[in-house]
């Protein structure tokens, strides 16, 4: 190891927050199995120094990024000279070893945010969280610092006392080259793009925030205090982990949309599964403790959907990390995976070990009464999402695991996954618009005319209005007229209430609207949500069902003709920037024999020292209307002609993804936003929780 | 709130009991049992074979105008792009097996640092490949290696 003292900081710090996580989670555990409430004290002080210690590594290491160390491989790798500062700040997660590093920082942090929260409550609970927590941050901090590539070395741990073992450390950030590159690589152009920016911060947030339920729950399993109470205490943690989720998975949609130039948003990409898998069992969760929280039902099958939550956020960073799939994401081949897959069998064990051992303690509270029922309907909506969670998984990891038994590898592609989630998620399009009306326990024939008949009636005038105006695809038609039932069962509930407010209060409507929401939030929050899912399905069926294209070989002049638009060509254009050269093609626009405006979509090309390393990317180029998206991509381009390949496609309603995700963050934050309602009912649970115990 | 079940309903039907778990044990195995054989049936007509060149070959007269999924290294050598009819052809390499593609359409970023490729298509009798996709596979996908030198 070369000597460079900043990176032997670093790496200190890495190996102090292994030791001390290590310790907090076997002094936390200590102290309250032997009563010793100085030792748990300890404990904490180590979950809080090892939140400063990884903070101050994650200084160091975005310092030598900014500043340009080159001695340090990573940095060498993830930046260069020309690269503009934000991507050398991003490039913290652009790389194997720096998204260890981020992911383990957060957990730190968040394990430090659980103990301040939880100074005066929980103190049951409170050991068992922080040595969950300590040994899930142990584990990554082991990954940079202790665990060799098990490829190259076996599983072999050992301290880098030598440059051959440092290297073997495929981990560590700090790790030192035994020279100094002139300039570095840097970030892969395709990474270069503002989503860079939020998309794998969003992914990161989301997957490590649902380790504090989860870290919860196998506390609750631990002391047998398997109540509401640890599901109430993490509401607000699962509903942040579940709304980065969505953003990561909202980012991550229009980065590919505008940066991989195919006309789409999602491709069925494995390491797109990864993250989706997670978000499914996640709201399947967020739907089922309802359950467990009003009629104390569902208590195992919680425990397995954040359990299950937990292990596919570890399997989305194993997927991404190890290069076990082939993806557009995948890293560089490198061999932490078994390790990920150790991780995940320990924690599986250990989960299922606790479930079995604790069966007693978790006796429904009631039974199911009716088919027809909400407690049904939330369950139907429960085997819905696994149900697509677990055909995701299998389409996703199937190469693998036929290559293992059969030693022929089959694959699926995106026809597959459409076809078996199109119409799992009709149905839950369905129940959404069923499940929170429904009555409980048994619903009446007057309760479903009440709420049913009239979005019945709009859902089949609209579908009827579709055939009319030309509709004819049934699919299409179905979708369409599921959304308008859905929406029409928010809209009444919204009406009836706003209303009863309005003749109560006397407030007028606007007012009656606001107070409806402020006074309920989780469940006009939740309403919202919904709404906003339903805006974004429109905008899926839309762009699947109806996508038109067309390209063209233009000389300047030219035109293409797609449905109402008229591309015409005015010529190419090239020209320098900061650090690529650009080669763009002039456009006008005309809709309807109309001039609506100029695009322009480019090829960036991006050279580097090494000409191996040089890289070209499509710029692609959208006009967005409220019906829907011109979207533009120059495909080839011939300087000496002056002629250029243009695909155009247009993509209807695709804007309406976009918003439906924006009403689904506003509707989460007005679900999670604290709510005395929702702190009293904790504190019912506890007393209840404690007579019960008592 | 939380004001749950009066315990004397559930005392009133008791015999409702076993019949009622029963049926919300076959309504949930009915659906289980929907979303598998859904998930199966479109796996067995979505699924294709994923091969090597080596394998390709062994296996040429069975597999001509199926759809498969070939992995081989890239000949970056042999990439020709027209640009008027975006249509590109180049050659996948392995072990002195040379296969021919084509492919038409929008070309991947990637291809030019691609190590090797995936390409999914059919042979055609005329032993080009027809590609309707391609993956770009590199092992500096993202994380691009440190050069030769810096390497050690």
């Amino acid at each position: 190891m070369a000597d460079f003292a900043m990176a032997d900081l670093g790496y200190v710090s890495l190996l102090l927050c292994l030791i001390l996580s290590l310790y907090a989670a076997g002094a936390a555990f200590f102290a309250v199995r032997r009563k010793r409430p100085e030792v748990f004290a300890s404990a904490k002080n180590a979950v809080f120094v090892v939140a400063a210690l990884s903070t101050l590594a994650v200084g160091i290491l975005e310092w030598a990024l900014i500043t340009h160390q080159f001695q340090l491989e990573y940095v060498a790798i993830e930046t260069s000279r020309a690269q503009p500062l934000l991507y050398d700040i991003s490039a913290l997660w652009g790389g194997q070893e720096g998204s260890l590093l981020f992911w383990a920082w957060l957990l730190a942090m968040f394990s430090a945010i659980v103990l301040i929260q939880n100074h005066d409550q929980n103190q049951e609970l409170l050991p068992y969280v922080i040595s969950g927590l300590a040994l899930s941050q142990a584990f990554f901090f082991a990954l940079m610092t202790i665990v060799a590539d098990p490829s190259q070395a076996g599983f072999f741990v050992a301290l880098p006392l030598n440059a051959t073992l440092a290297g073997s450390l495929v981990g560590n950030p700090f790790r030192v080259l035994n020279f100094t590159p002139a300039d570095g690589n840097g970030l892969n152009p395709l990474l270069q793009n503002p989503g860079m920016f939020i998309h794998p911060v969003a992914q990161y947030l989301g997957y490590v925030g649902f380790t504090v339920p989860f870290a919860f729950a196998m506390a609750a399993l631990f002391t047998g205090r398997l109540s509401d109470v640890w599901i109430r205490t993490t509401r607000r943690w699962t509903l942040f982990a579940w709304l980065f989720l969505s953003l990561g998975l909202l980012f991550g949609m229009q980065w590919a949309y505008v940066e991989l130039g195919w006309g789409g948003y999602w491709g069925w990409d494995p390491v797109e599964n990864a993250s989706l898998m997670p978000w499914l069992t996640g709201t399947a969760f967020l739907h089922s403790v309802m359950i467990q929280e009003r009629r104390g039902m569902l208590k195992v099958w919680n425990l397995v959907l954040v359990m299950l939550t937990f292990i596919l956020s570890i399997l989305g960073t194993f997927i991404t990390r190890s290069g076990v799939i082939q993806s557009v994401h995948a890293f560089g081949v490198s061999s932490l995976g078994p390790w990920f897959l150790a991780f995940l069998a320990v924690t599986l064990l250990a989960f299922l070990y606790l479930l079995f051992n604790r069966m007693d303690h978790l006796k429904e509270e009631n039974e199911l009464d009716s088919l027809i029922s909400r407690e049904s309907s939330f369950l139907l909506n429960n085997l819905i999402l696994v149900g697509a969670a677990f055909a995701t998984l299998w389409g996703t990891i199937f190469p693998m695991v036929s290559e293992g038994i059969t030693g022929k590898k089959v694959t699926v592609g995106a026809p597959f996954f459409d076809q078996v989630n199109g119409p799992i998620f009709l149905a839950l399009i369905v129940l959404i618009g069923i499940c929170p009306l429904i009555g409980w326990r048994r619903a009446t024939a007057e309760n479903l005319i009440r709420n049913f008949l009239r979005p019945f009636a709009v859902s089949l005038i609209v579908a009827i209005a579709l055939i009319v105006l030309g509709i004819r695809e049934w699919y299409g038609v179905v979708a369409f007229s599921a959304t308008a039932f859905v929406l029409a069962t928010i809209g009444l509930e919204f009406y009836r209430g706003v209303l009863a407010r309005h003749r109560q209060y006397n407030e007028n409507l606007v007012a009656a609207a606001v107070n409806l929401v402020t006074n309920n939030r989780r469940r006009y929050g939740g309403y919202i949500v919904h709404i906003g899912v339903i805006l974004g399905v429109i905008g899926i069926a839309g762009s699947s069902f109806y996508q038109v294209d067309t390209q063209a070989n233009l000389k300047p002049g030219e035109t293409v003709q797609l449905k109402q638009y008229t591309v015409q060509f005015d010529g190419l254009q090239a020209y320098p920037t900061e650090n690529h050269d650009v080669v763009s093609a002039r456009l006008t626009i005309l809709e309807n024999g109309s001039r609506v405006g100029t695009m322009s979509p480019e090829k960036d090309y991006y050279t580097s020292p090494d000409p191996n390393q040089s890289q070209s990317t499509t710029e692609v180029a959208v006009r967005t209307t409220p019906l829907e998206d011109l979207y533009i991509i120059l495909a080839g381009f011939d300087t000496t002609a002056g002629t250029a390949t243009l695909k155009v496609i247009v993509n209807p309603l695709v804007v309406w993804l976009w918003v439906g995700f924006g009403v689904l963050i506003a509707g989460t934050v007005i679900a999670a936003w604290p709510d005395p309602r929702e702190e009293h009912a904790l504190i019912r649970a506890r007393v209840k929780e404690a007579l019960a115990q008592a | 709130m939380s004001t749950v079940a009066a315990p004397t309903l559930e005392q009133t039907r008791p015999k409702t009991h076993a019949l009622g778990k029963l049926k919300f044990v076959i309504g949930g195995l009915l659906i289980l049992g929907a979303i598998a054989y859904v998930t199966l049936t479109s796996f067995q007509s979505n699924s294709i074979y994923y091969l090597t060149l080596n394998e390709l070959n062994t296996q040429r007269a069975t597999v001509i105008g199926q759809p498969v999924r070939v992995n081989a290294p890239l000949d970056k050598s042999s990439i020709q792009f027209d640009n008027s009819t975006l249509t590109l052809k180049f050659d996948l390499k392995d072990s002195g097996l040379v296969l021919p593609v084509v492919y038409k359409g929008v070309v991947p970023d990637t291809l030019t640092e691609g190590e090797s490729v995936v390409v999914e298509g059919h042979l055609g009798a005329d032993g080009v490949f027809q590609a309707s996709t391609i993956l770009v596979k590199c092992p500096s996908k993202y994380e691009t290696q440190p050069t030769a030198a810096a390497a050690k």
